[in-house]
């Protein structure tokens, strides 16, 4: 458990708009153990979303490295790096990110469509998934049918289909109700007794004190505040 | 304004290659902008967007690649079906024949697919790496590619142009027959030794390809394909035809011998071009990822296969050979 | 096949997002079916017209002055008997009349009903006539056009020629043609020879040409010379020549249409990019999203391709149904008289149905190249789109 499997390095993130430079991300170090949960604190536009990004390898840096699980992501082309992140990283979002006119059972399907696996592989990794986020009972509705926490639950399903090992979320409850939201946690705790690696990116005070082991790492202005 | 140029299908295959010269074209201004600022190691956006804008010259190259395979068989059914126009010509031999740009268009075609091919299967493992090693080596081929695809760009006009349909042109028995005793066979062979040569260079070639002989298998199938095409004109259509006198590449395509002519011909140039360009690019690459040499055996086995299934056959119905 | 979680998150998606096509696929088959119906007509023509060439005369010998051809004297029948090779040497009266009130023109055919014909057509519809009903009296055999031409005028079972003199000829209709011969025959009006000459005003020692046949292929070129120099006036037209002179119209006339054409398409793929331009970049948000789950730029890329081409492959299934039913069952109204072209009686053939592989695949070349090459930019960049979109 304490082996890290991400591992941030002198990470700069800037963007250059004509002549004008704004650096979002400033000299970043992290590093990140196996099973890990990690909470990246800070108020919108304080970086931590970028951070999120890069560490999935949806974002490139302009600088630095990013190595997850002994794998430098930084400059992986886009064949490798989006295999890397189908097999080994799941995402979920802000505004949940479904395909409203597919069903619940479709829109898990997803990630694994690329992976070339057969159907019949596929429908037993998606039910367990769907059973573990607590939402088989509505795998044939359309996506657009649902209420905010039973998206977030399919979102949830989605994101661990393939049964990756790390799960990267950014502001997952800002579209939640408060019983909602401690229902998102309730399953992240799932998750991190399974040895999971979590790494949430919010402004949700719900996530200083979480019902398990975590760390919190605020952020602001595009720099890491204090590491504990 | 050229009577041939109004014929249907000669309209729509030179169409085609305009859309797929256009198409390269594109492009062509992309690969010569990626040559110049190619830089894997840079982690700016310009660098980024070059390597998304290097996925929209592959797949002009694919659509190129397929597009110019269905337009070699659409452009021998095309000259096959204008030969009623030229008199003389019963074939497509006749017509390609009927000025001196014929045979160098065809063997251009050829070369171009061959090259095709080679870049499809660079890219291909420059993909599968994962810092893009022979990038600027692809860029170089696809210069070389361009610069043939104008070439037969030059060709079409010129050939399509200068087809007199009043002048009369020979037929595939004159071409390809004995003339006077004059021996048609590179260095002085004869039907007996050319078939020893056909079968055992075939046979070294399956071993090397097996055993991965890379620098071998290339120059042994180079010269099976020169070897080949001598022994499907001059023997193994013979046997097609039934005929010992009926010695000709295209006949064998048409629709009295079940388009076989296809067949023979098709499983001959990719499967050579597979041996070769495998055994290229992993020489070249000092490894050893790519499995087409198993493809290329399969290819021409079925290619030997077939061609010697004919005189079988033959010698089987009739009790002699022709 | 269904096992494979792509195809099924392929076809999924086209059902459920029917909508984005149905332009393009409109489009499209409007585009297939012209560009079928014109093929189909044009290629089915040109198979009747060759197979009915077959049976003309391999060769023909005319008399030319002054570039154009002149009634041919008799004693030439004998010299061409001479010559080694030639068969079935046969005069040939015939002419154009003008029917009157409306002045259309009717190809008049003197036929020597005793004599070995080297025009094969001809021998079967003699072979079908009793010759001695026939011969009776002054009758003549007339092709569909000519027949309903005559009908609709009231000349119900007879004719009166001009003759070039100014007398009148009455001659009496005594069969029609089939349908079959249609084509050819059309406006034909075959009569006996010296019945022919008659109407035609074409006098006891001249014919208008002369038919034969050289039954060895090889010896044609050679024989054609020894024709064309027993006299200055002479010219040989084989069959050949014939054939390749309808070859070159029937290319002209599909080489025009096919100009047309071009406009058609190119007009097509601008519409096209512009189409599919607008789709994909209201799909950006989903396909950043399928990036950002873990689809990579060939994924993508796959996806959408196949997207494109089972789009392309329905419409072309469908469109060139719709022409071969236009065509072959429907017989193609409107199209086809443009074809045929003014200066004939109105043409009413059945068109056989001749689907090969080379007039297929022209159609599809013609229609998915073009395709596809429009599409192809527009898709890459929806392709390569950043999975951070996925993230707004």
């Amino acid at each position: 458990m304490m082996s890290p499997i991400i591992v941030v390095e002198r990470l700069y993130r800037k963007f250059t708009l004509g002549v004008e430079s704004i650096t979002v991300l400033e000299d970043i170090d992290l590093t990140i153990d196996r099973g890990e949960c990690i909470v990246l604190k800070g108020i919108s536009g304080s970086g931590k979303t970028t951070l999120l990004s890069i560490m999935a390898g949806l974002d490139k840096p302009t600088e630095g490295n990013v190595i997850i699980d002994s794998e430098s992501i930084a400059k992986l082309p886009d064949l490798h790096i989006s295999k890397f992140r189908a097999k080994k990283i799941g995402m979920i979002f802000q505004h949940f990110n479904l395909l409203e006119h597919l069903s619940v059972w479709d829109n898990v399907l997803v990630p694994l469509v690329p992976m070339g696996i057969d159907m019949d592989r596929a429908r037993e990794m998606i039910e367990s998934s769907l059973a573990l986020a607590n939402i088989s009972h509505k795998s044939d509705t359309l996506a657009s049918r649902l209420s905010g926490g039973e998206k977030q639950r399919v979102a949830i399903a989605r994101a661990l289909v393939s049964n990756p090992e790390i799960i990267l979320c950014d502001e997952p409850t800002a579209n939640l109700d408060l019983g909602n939201s401690v229902k998102f946690i309730e399953i992240l705790q799932k998750l991190h007794s399974l040895g999971k690696t979590i790494v949430v990116a919010t402004h949700d005070p719900l996530f200083d004190n979480l019902p398990f082991e975590s760390r919190v790492i605020p952020m602001a202005n595009g720099k890491i505040e204090t590491d504990i | 304004m050229n009577q041939l140029l109004m014929n249907n299908q000669v309209m729509i295959y030179l169409l085609m290659e305009v859309i797929v010269s256009v198409m390269l074209l594109i492009a062509l201004y992309w690969a010569i902008k990626m040559l110049i600022s190619w830089d894997f190691g840079s982690f700016s956006t310009a660098q980024y967007r070059l390597e998304k804008r290097s996925y929209l010259v592959s797949t002009i190259l694919l659509f190129s690649f397929v597009v110019k395979f269905f337009l070699l068989i659409y452009f021998v059914f095309t000259i096959d079906s204008i030969s009623i126009l030229i008199p003389g010509a019963m074939c497509a031999a006749g017509v390609v024949s009927a000025n001196d740009y014929g045979m160098q268009l065809l063997l251009t075609k050829l070369l171009i697919l061959f090259f095709m091919l080679l870049w499809m299967s660079i890219n291909s493992y420059d993909m599968r790496a994962k810092n893009y090693p022979l990038f600027r080596f692809k860029q170089v081929i696809f210069l070389i590619i361009f610069m043939m695809v104008a070439i037969e760009g030059y060709l079409d006009i010129e050939y399509f142009t200068h087809i007199d349909i009043r002048q009369p042109v020979s037929c595939c028995s004159t071409l390809y027959g004995q003339l006077e005793g004059s021996n048609p066979l590179p260095f002085g062979l004869d039907i007996r030794n050319l078939m020893i040569l056909f079968y055992m260079i075939y046979t070294l070639l399956m071993v090397t390809l097996w055993y991965k002989y890379r620098i071998v298998t290339i120059v042994l199938a180079v010269l099976f394909i020169f070897i080949s095409y001598y022994g499907v004109v001059y023997l193994f259509g013979t046997y097609v035809y039934r005929l010992p006198t009926h010695k000709c590449p295209f006949c064998m395509m048409q629709r009295e011998y079940y388009f076989i002519g296809y067949l023979i011909w098709g499983t001959l140039f990719i499967g050579s071009y597979q041996a070769i360009i495998s055994s290229f690019i992993n020489l070249y690459t000092k490894s050893d990822i790519l499995y087409n040499e198993r493809r290329a055996m399969v290819l021409l086995s079925i290619f030997v296969a077939v061609c010697s299934s004919y005189v079988a056959l033959y010698y089987l119905q009739n009790g002699v050979f022709l | 096949m269904r096992s494979s979680p792509f195809l099924y998150f392929l076809l999924l998606g086209i059902a459920r997002q029917k909508g984005k096509h149905i332009g393009v696929v409109s489009i499209s088959l409007v585009v297939l079916f012209l560009l079928s119906s014109v093929l189909f007509i044009s290629s089915s023509l040109h198979h009747t017209i060759s197979s009915q060439l077959e049976s003309e005369p391999d060769f023909v010998v005319q008399r030319i002055r002054g570039g154009v051809r002149v009634d041919a004297p008799v004693e030439w029948i004998d010299k061409l008997v001479d010559i080694y090779g030639t068969k079935s040497v046969t005069p040939r009266v015939y002419g154009r009349y003008a029917l009157s009130p409306k002045h259309e023109w009717a190809l008049v055919v003197g036929v020597d009903f005793t004599d070995e014909q080297s025009h094969k057509g001809l021998e079967k519809l003699i072979g079908d006539t009793n010759l001695k009903q026939f011969l009776k009296s002054d009758q003549m055999i007339v092709g569909q056009g000519v027949a309903r031409y005559l009908k609709s005028h009231f000349y119900s079972d007879s004719y009166s020629f001009m003759t070039p003199e100014g007398a009148f000829k009455k001659v009496d209709i005594f069969k029609e043609l089939s349908d079959s011969s249609s084509l050819i025959s059309n406006n034909m009006m075959i009569m006996p020879i010296d019945l022919a000459r008659e109407v035609l005003g074409v006098d006891d020692e001249s014919v208008t040409d002369i038919a034969l046949s050289v039954p060895n292929d090889d010896e044609w070129s050679s024989i054609e010379d020894k024709i064309e120099s027993l006299y200055y006036d002479i010219r040989v037209i084989t069959k050949t020549d014939v054939k390749r002179i309808y070859e070159n119209l029937y290319n002209y006339k599909g080489g025009l249409f096919l100009v047309l054409f071009l406009i058609a398409i190119v007009t097509f793929s601008l519409i096209l990019y512009q189409r599919y331009a607008m789709v994909y970049s209201t799909e950006r948000r989903e396909i950043g999203l399928l990036r950002a789950l873990g689809w990579s730029i060939s994924d993508v890329l796959r996806l959408k391709f196949l997207e494109t081409l089972v789009v392309v492959v329905i419409s072309f299934v469908v469109g060139v149904a719709m022409a071969y039913i236009y065509v072959f069952v429907l017989g193609a109204p409107l199209l086809v008289d443009i074809f045929l072209g003014g200066d004939n009686l109105s043409h009413r053939i059945q068109l056989l149905p001749v689907v090969d592989l080379s007039v297929l695949s022209s159609i599809f070349l013609l229609y998915a190249v073009p395709f596809v090459a429009s599409v192809l930019i527009p898709v890459w960049r929806v392709a390569v789109t950043d999975p951070k979109e996925a993230m707004l």
